[in-house]
């Protein structure tokens, strides 16, 4: 598939591919390589990506609920990532404040080593209660060569709770992917395995790699739980740092975001021996399949199938209703990474097939797991931009995209049906009750009466010229 | 009456009103028709902002980067620059592209202006304006930004080449950051008065655009680089923000004798007619019998709302030239800004707060380098009866049951703030019906014959009650 908007950015052809005859991969620039995936961006092409501390602060570091999330930089960083992602947690701490050091020219001039202690002990002196403080670092403080390290190490002797040092900086790395893995080693290397419980761990889960979207934990916990199972930690949705401190005592992983959290999972197998299982908590087939692959580690099989036959007659008739609705429509699919691949089967057991899937950062992993699932003819994409998004949206014209706030408006622009896949409209998503949401939103969206508005009473835009100074020349 | 001024100190700051300069100069820009920004920098300085002001706007918000990596820090960002700008010219023959930088590409030390040279030298074709704009983000705030933007928007692109006397019959009016709809209300108030405005700049349609088929290839809307190059030519320019855009309409004196006239933001009946009475005096145009209407209907307004606004005690934050403005309004209501709170740290301007606080009679703290964490701790020392900001003033209001009353950026957690109007005579009388209709829902469920039941005293007020021999006790 060629692109128009790619006219003049031949170097997009490697990032862009069509599923062939018997899943060979025919890339846009006519060779049957494997599409080419975390590298970096062509500098001005109106990229989605966002930056390393993103990553970091924003989706891994960010929903510990119990610790003080303070940025160590200037004043953006902080405020942009404060308290727009809905990682809920049964408190709200983490999502009510942000800290920052707010390094000033002064600051980036002298060092700010000093302004971060300071920032540290003060943080710490008005939320006493906070089990932590967690630090990124950002561009500029990384660049003047403040060591946030050693001063992480004294403010700890100072205040007596961990302080989690991320080297998060923006410009290390390709996109924000960088930054879970970031995010993964300083957790597990600082907090993980620091305390030691006494009890019986032998029938006990971590989830790993869900952020608690919208309380999506409270569609699949209590079906673990069903099992017999004790969850220890949440990798990071509604984790407290105490929970973090004691992961390592769980007898298994449960991975769902297999971007942002596998690192984790490694880790503790490498060190603790921790076995772990990925898991899709997404769809019927899915979620039943997590709870069949969790019960068979421990022996829970039988308790599975009557967990799993429970709920499948709870949501059965919903999603059967919605199917009938949203049989055959069209789908374009462009997530964070794993999204992409983790929503084709619920698609399809909703009677949508997947026509085209992106991924911001998504790798070969990713992308294999990807070509496997879609059909013949559709078309995969790595680290879309806003033209190559327009033109999907106008030429392939799918009936529904899936994706996030950024893209709502553009898709709106265009007049398709959308949904906010990053973080949801009317959430929870995930496990047999969130679908029944996923399904009505998707439904709400296609069959909207404004998409017939649109249609049957827009108009062209009306020549510009008077618009631009305000005066509609009456006069002349 | 005596207002007082305090700098916070801590070094920590905890949820912070303002957010950094990048951000302001891309606003300013999507007022330009088809202009395109790059941000030299990490990829997430372009997407933050771009987030931030797509749950603002409502729109979609598009800002390139060059998307600068660890490779580039030591070796400058130089190639990546190139390239964008080859790019974007490529793609979207936009009408001109404004470079803003980041804390990385200041660190690092990449000269831009030389960076645009190279491009335009290698590609003669090129002849729309490129523009630097420099804005980290450890440098001021989101207005320093916007600011900055204005200022080189003003050196760089009014023709030079006027003669004596020529005009264009225009007035420059910098609005400063403000809401598409308040530039809608000022072109309104131009439109009456029978003059043109020329908007430097003007975003009022690019970011409130409506739904066509197909979709233009640039958002509707905005001033044109042709009549940004004429500006220079122009009767007069008005800045309506001090810190935004005054220094801008300074230059255009300067360079271009085109006289300036700097403003207070133009919220309110006083300030609304400080506004107009410069249109009035710089064109002899006399003031209209419809803008005399709305101006009555304005007093009228005051006049209906006062016996449930008058004593009311109010905390305002965000940036210092709406407070400026917005104190005019709160006190023509009868309130008490009891607590001003800026982040920014400007010694000047607090100074000024306090005079002018005092000539309103009013008394407030006036605290510069401010946090919203700083004003919780004061509203929960001396509590407020209403809150006016923007969004992020929320987990206050939710903590202490205050009621928010959303202005400035940004509105995020409720719909089409960015349509409405707070300048002018209309704005004001929706911002006085707003703050009123806030103030009924905290206080009265029943409504008798047009008499409001109060049903006691629900948080803390400091109303005067008025005894008949004349003499005022307070609760």
């Amino acid at each position: 598939m060629q692109f128009k908007c790619n006219q003049t950015l031949p170097e997009r052809a490697i990032h862009i591919a069509l599923k062939g005859p018997g899943g060979t991969c025919q890339r846009g620039d006519g060779s049957a390589c494997f599409i080419a995936n975390n590298v970096a961006t062509t500098p001005g092409d109106m990229t989605e990506r966002g930056c390393t501390y993103a990553g970091c602060r924003g989706v891994v570091g960010g929903p510990v609920k119990d610790a003080i999330q303070l940025t160590h930089g200037p004043i953006g960083c902080a405020f942009f990532s404060w308290g727009y992602r809905p990682h809920l947690a049964d408190s709200d701490f983490h999502m009510k404040y942000t800290f920052v050091s707010d390094m000033n020219e002064t600051n980036i001039v002298f060092g700010g080593e000093k302004k971060l202690l300071q920032s540290i002990i003060e943080a710490n002196a008005e939320f006493p209660d906070a089990k932590a403080v967690f630090v990124y670092n950002t561009c500029s403080t990384a660049l003047i060569g403040d060591d946030g390290r050693d001063v992480a190490k004294q403010a700890e002797a100072i205040i007596g709770k961990p302080v989690v040092f991320f080297e998060c900086e923006g410009f290390r790395g390709v996109s924000q992917s960088l930054g879970h893995h970031v995010g993964n080693e300083t957790i597990f290397r600082q907090l993980v395995g620091s305390v030691e419980p006494e009890g019986d761990f032998s029938r006990s889960i971590n989830i790993v790699g869900d952020y608690n979207i919208k309380n999506d934990i409270r569609t699949f916990e209590y079906l673990f739980e069903a099992l017999g199972l004790r969850i220890i930690a949440r990798f990071t949705g509604n984790v407290s740092v105490d929970d973090l401190k004691i992961m390592h005592k769980a007898a298994l992983n449960i991975v769902h975001c297999q971007r942002s959290a596998t690192y984790i999972a490694d880790m503790m197998k490498e060190k603790y021996g921790t076995p772990y299982i990925n898991v899709t908590l997404w769809g019927i087939k899915n979620m039943a399949q997590a709870l069949r692959d969790t019960a068979a580690f421990f022996g829970l099989e039988a308790r599975a199938e009557e967990v799993i036959a429970r709920e499948v007659v709870r949501i059965q008739p919903h999603i059967d209703a919605y199917r009938q609705r949203l049989q055959g429509k069209r789908v374009f699919i462009y997530q964070g990474g794993p999204r992409a691949w983790h929503w084709i089967e619920l698609l399809r057991e909703l009677g949508m097939e997947t026509e085209t899937a992106a991924t911001t950062f998504g790798h070969t992993d990713d992308y294999e797991k990807i070509f496997k699932q879609i059909t013949e003819g559709a078309l995969v994409i790595d680290n879309p931009n806003v033209p190559e998004i327009e033109e999907i949206l106008t030429r392939r014209r799918p009936d529904l995209f899936i994706s996030g706030n950024k893209e709502r408006y553009l898709a709106y622009k265009l007049g398709v049906p959308f949904v906010n896949g990053h973080t949801y409209d009317t959430g929870p998503y995930a496990g047999f009750v969130g679908m029944v949401n996923f399904a009505r939103d998707i439904d709400k969206a296609l069959h909207a009466p404004v998409w017939t508005m649109l249609h049957q009473y827009a108009r062209p835009a009306p020549a510009a010229h008077h618009t631009a100074h305000g005066f509609e020349e009456v006069e002349s | 009456m005596t207002s007082c001024l305090t700098l916070q100190e801590r070094a920590v700051a905890i949820n912070p009103t303002r957010s950094c300069a990048p951000i302001g100069a891309m606003l300013a820009n999507y007022g330009i028709h088809g202009a395109i920004t790059i941000n030299h920098g990490s990829q997430g300085c372009a997407t933050y902002p771009r987030h931030q002001m797509a749950r603002h706007f409502r729109e979609p918000v598009e800002v390139a980067t060059t998307s600068l990596t660890e490779k580039t820090t030591v070796y400058g960002g130089k190639q990546n620059l190139l390239a964008a700008l080859k790019n974007i010219w490529e793609r979207f023959h936009p009408t001109m592209i404004m470079v803003c930088s980041t804390c990385l590409s200041e660190t690092i030390g990449d000269d831009i202006p030389a960076i645009i040279d190279e491009f335009l030298d290698k590609r003669p074709e090129v002849t729309i304006p490129i523009l630097s704009v420099k804005t980290p983000s450890y440098i001021g705030n989101h207005t320093t930004g916007f600011d900055n933007f204005l200022k080189e928007i003003a050196l760089n692109l009014p023709d030079r080449r006027k003669k004596k006397g020529e005009t264009n019959g225009k007035i420059n009016i910098i609005p400063g950051w403000v809401n598409p709809g308040d530039i809608r209300e000022l072109k309104h108030v131009l439109r009456e008065m029978g003059l043109h405005g020329l908007w430097i700049t003007d975003y009022s349609e690019t970011l409130d655009g409506g739904y066509y088929t197909p979709r233009p290839h640039f958002p509707r809307g905005g001033t044109t680089v042709e009549e940004l190059r004429s500006s220079s030519k122009s009767l007069a320019t008005i800045a309506l923000q001090r810190h935004v855009g005054g220094e801008a309409a300074r230059i255009y004196e300067r360079r271009y004798n085109v006289p300036a006239h700097v403003l207070t933001m133009p919220i309110g009946l006083k300030n609304t007619d400080a506004f107009v009475n410069t249109l009035i005096e710089i064109t002899d145009h006399t003031m209209p019998e419809s803008l005399e209407v709305e101006r009555a209907r304005l007093l009228d307004a005051l006049v209906d709302t006062h016996m449930y606004t008058t004593g009311s005690r109010v905390a305002l934050f965000g940036d210092p030239d709406l407070l400026e403005g917005l104190i005019g309004l709160i006190a023509e209501m009868g309130m008490t800004p009891a607590y001003i709170l800026t982040a920014a740290d400007n010694r000047p301007w607090g100074e000024r707060m306090v005079e002018l606080t005092e000539e309103l009679g009013v008394e407030s703290e006036i605290i510069l380098k401010g946090d919203l964490h700083e004003l919780h701790k004061r509203i929960r020392q001396k509590p407020v009866d209403l809150l006016i900001g923007h969004s992020k003033g929320k987990f206050i209001a939710e903590a202490e049951k205050i009621p928010l009353v959303r202005v400035g950026f940004p509105v995020e957690d409720r719909f089409g703030y960015h349509r409405r109007s707070i300048v002018g005579y209309n704005g004001a009388i929706a911002l006085v019906d707003e703050i009123t209709n806030t103030i009924f829902e905290r206080r009265a469920t029943t409504i008798v014959s047009n008499t409001l039941i109060e049903t006691g005293v629900e948080g803390p007020t400091a109303v005067p009650i008025t005894l008949r021999n004349g003499a005022a006790r307070h609760p």
